[in-house]
């Protein structure tokens, strides 16, 4: 049987198989040696037979597979040399190539030999198969999977981390074997939403949607990541795999531009209420030039209104005094004759106030020391004000001398203090303080050089309400009968004409300061007019008066005057008129005209006539000043309405210049 | 009687112990030729029990997913042979022996040919020491994979009685424990003639105890 074994071992069957069958015996050498196996170990039967395995390929030596052998003789064991554990024979292929084999190590007994059969099997197609295959179907995954901006992370069961891809450098700071064989955890912080997800091992329960989590990259730092899950089972294993998507900058210009909204939010609150502040501001400007236009119209109207007043009142009063003398003397009728006389005069005051205001009266400028001006009125301010009342004064000593009316000044600050006195029905002290201002800018204005009055009590102070209307003429918060409402309106406007300004000042229950701005003297003030007193006049002459007035009422009456006085009139109702009658052959002594004429104005006449007659004095009546600043002085003036007294004076003193 | 048949006495089990320990110490010796490095192996304890309360023993721990390399045995007692580990260590079983320089792939591809090989040289190398402690030869087959739970692996339907020589072993290879078990399959004859084989061990063993105090 044996024989017949041994016979079919090396028989046509033995050499046809198509894998390499090799016999030992239990000597371990070689008795059976099939063609296959002696084409790829290129050792052909005849070398090889008879002879150990071991001393055929000493390599084998290294191997297990001699103890492998020994056992199958000893205990009957098969067992398998795989390629994947074990390096076996130099095996070639056709071309040369190497072949991947597998080893199987069997007993044969056939009492009472025993024999080892070694099957070798040629796995090399199968194993190159697999791994083309695998190759191919992994190509395309792997295009997609290692150009992918995220990390792609699988995990197996355990968590640890069995494949990455080439992105946990860019987007975790991980080389890629860093990470092998790491748990996942390394990357979360310990409480995570992730863990608990991922340990859900059944694959059905798939996670859809993507996990927000703090992850940590490799420098400790952690950021902000979408983790996709997806479960999937190979080879009865089960493997997650995870996607992470960096969101941190997401996550950080998210924040950022909720800060830039709750900025701009701000912003706008805050442009709001600049907004709010500058309309207020606007508002404010709006209504202090209405204040100023209303003011402006209210002095024109006044102006006007108390100029024809003027006029009116300078008729009463001049037929009046030619009345009381013409009638013969009776008590009764004198004392009719004075009242009216008196009321004329009342209503001309008012209308100089009215003037004042619409700065339109004849001021008579000079040089003012305050240092000196205002101790010498103390006593007749503490007089007005009454003893209640202290009055301190601050006077800088080297305050600015100013050009300015004096008597109208003083008037100023008597009205002021009587004000003062009236917020303080009470008593309370009143402060003037003076002193120079040098830069104009501070106050609002261009020029330079003011000197600054105020005017403080501890009064009651007024309301907003109050303090706007204060300035307006007639505007009174005293008692019916007890102011004329024109005093600070006055004030007002004489410091306006006078080229400065006026600031009031108050604080309802804190008292009021009223502020007086005016300019600093120029360095060569004109010289003061001269006060001249006409007392004592000389008896006039007879003068040949030529008046021009183109009011017929006016006319009559200041031609009566002059009729009256022991003057001869011709009456010419205009310039042209005047002209006329110059050119004619009628000598003239002296021409009196009015300043305001249609046409041509008493100013333009005057000038006309000295252009012709340099010698021939003429008087301008004005009821306001609206003459030429400069020029004035040339002209002998008449302040209307006047008296009798007053036109003897100006005719006196024209006749002699 | 059964129960005598079947339980084993302390001496009995010592003795089953150290001849295993014998066997896997062979096969570890097997294994670190192959990878080159020492591969510990050892067998805590061994037991007698039913093939019921085997596949309860194996799905024990976790799961009931487990894989096992068998091998089919015959001599003066024959039955089949079986290295059980859970699924997800035998991964790493192979991970450890293939070396880990190895892909994932790569290493669920060599799974079940190493796998197959490293059971093979354990079986081997246990019942190859029984075999040679009685002086006879066995016929061992080659190994297949078998993967499933417990019932699966020792068979529901099987007839007649039917008993489990169970045995722990544990792997430290490459600084990593991997636990599994070793479970032989036999028939009531087979496992009286085992209980033979370990007495006569011991007696032996016994026989010559006393020199050695002496």
């Amino acid at each position: 049987m044996l024989d017949k074994a041994t016979d079919l071992l090396v028989g046509p069957v033995f050499d046809a198989v198509d894998i390499g069958l090799v016999v030992l015996d239990s000597q371990q050498c070689i008795i059976g040696w099939n063609e296959w196996i002696a084409r790829v170990s290129r050792r052909p039967a005849e070398d090889v037979l008879g002879k150990n395995l071991c001393d055929v390929f000493p390599d084998l030596r290294n191997t297990r597979l001699p103890a492998v052998i020994e056992d199958a003789f000893q205990a009957g064991s098969s067992s398998i040399l795989t390629h994947t554990l074990n390096t076996l024979l130099p095996l070639q292929g056709d071309g040369g190539e190497r072949l991947l084999h597998n080893i199987v190590v069997r007993p044969v007994f056939s009492a009472p030999a025993k024999y080892c059969l070694l099957q070798i099997t040629d796995v090399t197609v199968a194993v190159i198969r697999e791994r083309l295959l695998r190759e191919r179907q992994n190509a395309r995954y792997y295009a997609i999977v290692d150009s992918a901006p995220d990390a792609i992370i699988t995990i197996d069961d355990s968590r640890k981390i069995r494949w990455v891809n080439g992105a946990v450098d860019d987007v975790l700071g991980y080389s890629h074997s860093e990470l092998l064989e790491q748990k996942i955890d390394i990357l979360l912080e310990p409480e995570n939403v992730l863990l608990p997800i991922l340990a859900k091992t059944n694959g059905r329960e798939e996670t859809r949607t993507a996990v927000s989590v703090v992850g940590r990259y490799r420098d400790g730092k952690t950021g902000h990541f979408d983790v996709s899950i997806g479960h999937w089972r190979a080879d009865r294993r089960d493997f997650v795999t995870t996607i992470w998507r960096d969101v941190t900058e997401r996550v950080i210009a998210d924040a950022a531009l909720r800060d830039a909204r709750d900025a701009l939010q701000q912003t706008n609150e805050e442009l709001e209420s600049r907004v709010e502040q500058r309309t207020r501001e606007r508002e404010t400007a709006l209504r202090q030039l209405h204040e100023s236009q209303k003011m402006e119209s209210i002095g024109q109207l006044t102006g006007g209104v108390a100029h024809d007043f003027n006029n009116l009142l300078a008729v009463i009063l001049g037929s009046l005094g030619l009345l009381k003398k013409a009638v013969p003397h009776d008590p009764r009728v004198s004392r009719f004759l004075d009242r009216a006389i008196q009321g004329a005069e009342r209503g001309a005051t008012l209308t100089t106030r009215l003037l004042a205001f619409a700065r339109r009266q004849e001021l008579k400028v000079e040089l003012v020391t305050l240092q000196k001006l205002i101790p010498e009125m103390l006593d007749f301010l503490r007089h007005s004000v009454g003893p209640n009342i202290d009055i301190h004064t601050n006077i800088s000593p080297d305050i600015n001398a100013i050009e300015v009316d004096a008597n109208q000044l003083e008037l100023a600050l008597i009205n002021l203090a009587v004000n003062a006195r009236d917020a303080m029905p009470e008593g309370g002290s009143l402060t003037i303080t003076c002193h120079n201002e040098d830069d104009g800018k501070r106050i609002g204005t261009a020029r330079d050089g003011f000197v600054c009055i105020s005017v403080t009590d501890t009064g009651e102070g007024m309301n907003e309400e109050t303090l706007a209307h204060a300035q307006e003429p007639f505007f009174t918060t005293k008692g019916v009968g007890k102011g004329t409402g024109l005093g600070l309106s006055m004030v007002h406007g004489f410091i306006a004409q006078s080229g400065g300004m006026m600031r009031l000042k108050s604080e309802l229950g804190k008292g009021t300061t009223v502020t007086l701005r005016l300019p600093r003297a120029r360095e060569n003030p004109k010289a003061p007019i001269a006060n001249i007193e006409l007392s004592q006049l000389a008896k006039p002459k007879n003068l040949r008066v030529l008046l021009v007035d183109d009011d017929i009422l006016v006319s009559m009456g200041a031609a009566d005057m002059l009729l009256d006085l022991g003057h001869s009139v011709t009456e010419a109702q205009s310039g042209s008129h005047a002209l006329r009658l110059l050119e004619s052959d009628t000598p003239f002594d002296v021409v009196v005209t009015d300043y305001a004429m249609p046409g041509m104005n008493g100013f333009e006449l005057a000038q006309r006539i000295k252009e012709r007659n340099s010698r021939l004095p003429v008087i301008l009546a004005t009821g306001y000043a609206e003459l030429p600043a400069n020029r004035s002085i040339e002209f002998e003036r008449l302040s209307k309405p006047y008296t009798a007294k007053d036109l003897a004076a100006a005719l006196e003193k024209a006749a002699n210049s | 009687m059964r129960s005598n048949a079947t339980d084993l006495t302390e001496i009995e089990q010592d003795a089953l112990a150290e001849i295993a320990n014998m066997g896997v110490s062979r096969a570890a010796n097997s294994l670190r030729q192959m990878v080159g490095e020492q591969v510990f192996l050892s067998v805590p304890t061994v037991e007698i029990v039913t093939r019921q309360a085997a596949s309860k023993l194996v799905e024990r721990n976790n799961s009931k997913r487990l894989v096992a390399v068998q091998q089919t045995f015959e001599g003066p007692f024959c039955g089949k042979a079986l290295l059980i580990f859970p699924e997800a260590q035998s991964l790493e079983l192979v991970r450890s022996i293939v070396g880990y320089e190895h892909s994932l792939e790569d290493v669920i591809d060599l799974e079940q040919e190493a796998l197959a090989e490293t059971g093979n040289i354990i079986l081997n190398g246990c019942l190859a020491t029984i075999a040679n402690m009685l002086h006879r030869t066995m016929r061992m087959s080659l190994p297949s994979i078998v993967r499933g739970d417990g019932a699966t692996l020792f068979g529901n339907g099987a007839s007649g009685e039917q008993y489990v020589l169970f045995l722990y072993i544990d792997f430290n290879i490459k600084k990593r424990d991997v636990g599994g078990f070793i479970a032989l399959l036999m028939d009531l004859p087979s496992i009286a003639a085992l209980k033979e084989i370990v007495n006569d061990y011991v007696n032996d063993i016994q026989r010559h105890l006393p020199s050695h105090v002496g």
